[in-house]
C-alpha cells in the first residue's frame, strides 16, 4: 500500500471528463459579466438595454436599478461571472453546479435526454449536456427575461439559448466559451470572448445567501445614502 | 502629511487624503457611488460590525477637525470573501480603535468602500494588527 507506483510523468495527471471540484473564471471571477462587445441590439433589446440601470461597466452610475440589488436570483450566465467561486459535482445523469454566490445550485442533465420542447421560463433555464470528445458542452433554454447577463446591465430576453463549453486542458485550465443565441434582443449571435477557469485549492463553497431583510437594511444605512444627490 | 496627522494623536482624527495614483485596473469594485481611485484614512471608534450577506459592514464615531463626531458607515465584502481573507465575525468589535484606509463616496456622504477590489483598502488597529483582503487560499 504504501508502495504505490509512482507514475514517470513529471505532469499530475487529470482526467479530462472530471471537471468536480472548486473553480472560479479568472482572473477573480471574469468581470462581473460576459463584456461589453455584444452585437447590435434588436429595437426591443436597446430599449431593455436602456431601461437597464447598472452599477458597473460604462453607463456606470450610483444607484441604478440592477435587480440583484433586491436580492432577485443573479441568473445564468451573469452566476458564472461573479467574484464567487463554485463547485462542479458529477453524480449519475448529472452535472450539478454549486455556486457560492447566493448559494445556487445548477443541474445540468447528462442522462441524454433531449431539451424539452417548451420549458416555463426559469432563473437558470433547463440545461442538458454531452461530451464532445473531451468538451463538455451545455446547452440551455428556457430563461425568463428579468436577469442581467451581467453586471453592466446587457439585457436578454425569455428567447435567449445558452451554448457553454468546458474543456479541461490540463489539470488546472478549463477553457470556457460561451455562445448567446437570442434573437430578440440581439441581431445576431453572440459569441462571448472565450475565458479560462482555474481551480481554487483550498476553498470550501459557503453559504453566501442574499438575505433581502438584511439587504435592505444594507440599503437603507449605506447604498442609499451612498448614491443620493447632493448638488455637490 | 499622513504622519503629522497621526501625531496629531488625540482619537478620532480625521487622519487625511491620500491621493493614490490612478490605477484604474485596480478598481474593479464597480460600485460607481465611490471613488475608488482615492484612499482616504478616518480614525475612530468602532460602533457596530455587522457580518450579513452580501455585504458586510463597519460603522464607527470619527470626531472631525472641529471636534463633532460623525458616524460613519463602511461597507465591505460578503463573510465568504472575508472569511477566506482571514477575517472572522469578532474581528473587529465595537470600542475598537481603528483606522481605515478607505474609498470615500463621491457625494461627501460619510459613507465608503473597502474590499478586495480595491487594494491598499484595510483595517488597522491601535495596536498594529491589519484586516486586508488579500484570499489566503489564492495561489
Amino acid at each position: 500500500m504504501a508502495l504505490l507506483a509512482q507514475n514517470n510523468t513529471a505532469t499530475p495527471s487529470f482526467d479530462p471528463h472530471d471537471l468536480s471540484g472548486v473553480w472560479q473564471l479568472a482572473p477573480g471571477g471574469g468581470g462581473q459579466g460576459p463584456g461589453d462587445n455584444f452585437p447590435a441590439l434588436t429595437p426591443w433589446g436597446k430599449a431593455k438595454y436602456d431601461a437597464n440601470k447598472p452599477g458597473y461597466g460604462p453607463r456606470a452610475a450610483p444607484g441604478g436599478n440592477d435587480p440583484i440589488l433586491k436580492c432577485d436570483p443573479i441568473g445564468f450566465p451573469r452566476i458564472l461571472f461573479t467574484i464567487w467561486p463554485f463547485e462542479t459535482i458529477h453524480i449519475p445523469g448529472r452535472i450539478l453546479m454549486l455556486f457560492e454566490g447566493q448559494h445556487t445550485i445548477r443541474e445540468i442533465w447528462m442522462d441524454g435526454r433531449k431539451l424539452p420542447a417548451d420549458p416555463e421560463p426559469s432563473w437558470y433555464g433547463y440545461s442538458v449536456g454531452k461530451w464532445e470528445g473531451d468538451t463538455l458542452v451545455v446547452e440551455t433554454i428556457g430563461f425568463n427575461d428579468k436577469t442581467w447577463l451581467g453586471a453592466q446591465g446587457q439585457p436578454h430576453s425569455d428567447q435567449m439559448r445558452t451554448i457553454e463549453r468546458y474543456r479541461r486542458v490540463d489539470r488546472n485550465t478549463i477553457e470556457f466559451n460561451l455562445t448567446i443565441d437570442d434573437p430578440k434582443t440581439y441581431t445576431k449571435t453572440w459569441i462571448t470572448e472565450p475565458r479560462l477557469i482555474k481551480p481554487r485549492p483550498g476553498v470550501e463553497i459557503q453559504e453566501s445567501f442574499c438575505v433581502a431583510s438584511e439587504e435592505e437594511e444594507f440599503a437603507r444605512r449605506i447604498r442609499e445614502p451612498a448614491a443620493r444627490q447632493t448638488g455637490k | 502629511m499622513k504622519n503629522t496627522a497621526h501625531q496629531r494623536s488625540a482619537l478620532l482624527i480625521l487622519v487625511g487624503t491620500l491621493l493614490f495614483s490612478s490605477a484604474s485596473a485596480s478598481a474593479h469594485h464597480g460600485n460607481s457611488a465611490y471613488d475608488e481611485q482615492a484612499r482616504v484614512s478616518i480614525k475612530g471608534v468602532v460602533t457596530e460590525f455587522v457580518w450579513t450577506n452580501p455585504h458586510s459592514q463597519i460603522y464607527l464615531d470619527v470626531k472631525d477637525k472641529n471636534g463633532s463626531v460623525v458616524h460613519w458607515g463602511v461597507e465591505t465584502n460578503s463573510p465568504a470573501i472575508l472569511t477566506r481573507a482571514g477575517w472572522t465575525s469578532r474581528s473587529i468589535k465595537p470600542g475598537d480603535e481603528v483606522t481605515i484606509i478607505l474609498c470615500p463616496a463621491k457625494n461627501g456622504a460619510p459613507i465608503a468602500y473597502i474590499g478586495s477590489g480595491d487594494p491598499g483598502t484595510k483595517v488597522v488597529f491601535s495596536n498594529g494588527r491589519e484586516l486586508e483582503f488579500k484570499d489566503k487560499t489564492a495561489q
